[in-house]
């Protein structure tokens, strides 16, 4: 795979599938630069790129945190060639059952911070005239649980800030898609498969969750020059998951 | 070379116009016809140029409209309201642009000049 530009920051860098993806990256020669809002997720990063010393960099982001993102932005300067976003608070509520000031604050974290950010890191890929930009949504964002329904309002705006720059931008060299993947065998979702095998695995027709091997290296694909063509769209990555009844 | 020497270089590329179309009297959207997208890309050149912070609101005059509204609603004098928002522009400046708000767009290149000086002097 061919890439114009080698820095990619990687937000919400501490997930397992940041992790694979930050390894990836670099046996593809490209340099991730994750963050993490946490000192465990900094260690986290850390432990598991032990063998990649001096081929990535990790920050501290946190979602919410104004001073974060100036901090950070002035740390890794205005070279930024693509940006991969996984960041995502959990905030699993009934609607009717939800905590007011929480849907505020959740939606402050996880939409409005995200659109600066997104501005922010736009602006310096104008400057570089290129850009590319991978969200990582959800197939939850179309196909919601019961108690989902702020998890999805929230992938589903910031799914249209993504996609808007892609129609923005475009002309500019700057491109954005996102990407629904379903049942991952990863983290938080990993254990929920475990627990519900049998009714999780009957709803996907291949009849199996995704690696984080593979999302991770079709992430890497939509960062690639051939991938270009993608642009201001929403591509669902979940075995067949949503495509029926 | 000067500010206005820059910026007019900035405009004719994003805007693809030659530089002698270009003085500090040239008004952007009315005879520029630049549109929001170019206006983004100009606040982008002049971060990155001058390396001064570009709030687009505030160099575009975006709210110019809406402060000469909440000054009226709250009985204030237009002036002395848009000389605190906006406090890169003299005080005849803002006089002239008071006297041509019927004609569309104020916003003219000498402005983002007053802009740029102004946070490159880091008032």
């Amino acid at each position: 795979m061919k890439f114009t530009g080698n820095r990619a920051l990687i937000l919400g860098g501490s997930c397992d599938l940041a992790i694979t993806l930050a390894q990836c990256m670099i046996e593809a020669g490209l340099f991730p630069i994750l963050t993490y809002r946490s000192e465990k997720g900094r260690e986290y990063i850390s432990e598991n790129l032990k063998n990649c010393t001096k081929k990535y960099s990790s920050f501290y982001l946190e979602f919410g945190n104004h001073d974060s993102i100036d901090s950070l932005l002035q740390q890794i300067g205005d070279e930024i060639d693509f940006m991969v976003d996984f960041a995502q608070g959990n905030f699993e509520s009934l609607v009717a059952s939800a905590d007011v000031d929480r849907i505020y604050s959740y939606f402050a974290e996880n939409v409005s911070f995200r659109a600066e950010v997104v501005k922010r890191v736009a602006r310096i890929m104008m400057k570089n005239k290129r850009g590319r930009l991978v969200f990582i949504s959800s197939s939850a964002a179309v196909r919601p649980n019961p108690g989902q329904g702020f998890y999805a309002a929230a992938k589903l705006a910031s799914e249209a800030i993504y996609k808007n720059l892609g129609l923005e931008l475009g002309g500019h060299g700057i491109t954005a898609i996102t990407l629904r993947p379903g049942y991952i065998d990863s983290g938080r979702g990993g254990r929920f498969i475990r627990a519900h095998t049998h009714e999780v695995l009957n709803k996907v027709p291949i009849k199996r969750a995704l690696t984080k091997k593979e999302v991770a290296e079709t992430i890497l694909f939509y960062l690639s020059d051939s991938a270009t063509g993608f642009n201001a769209t929403e591509i669902s990555m979940d075995g067949g998951l949503t495509a029926g009844k | 070379m000067d500010i206005l020497e820059e910026i007019t270089e900035i405009l004719a590329e994003i805007l693809d116009i030659e530089n002698n179309n270009i003085s500090p009297e040239t008004y952007l959207i009315r005879e520029l016809g630049a549109e929001s997208i170019d206006l983004l890309e100009l606040a982008v050149a002049l971060n990155s140029r001058f390396k001064i912070d570009v709030n687009d609101d505030e160099i575009f005059l975006r709210k110019l409209r809406q402060y000469v509204t909440e000054a009226e609603q709250q009985d204030k004098d237009i002036l002395q309201y848009l000389a605190e928002k906006l406090p890169f522009l003299m005080h005849k400046r803002l006089e002239e642009i008071i006297a041509d708000l019927e004609g569309g767009p104020t916003l003219r290149v000498k402005d983002l000049i007053s802009y740029v000086e102004r946070q490159r002097d880091g008032n």
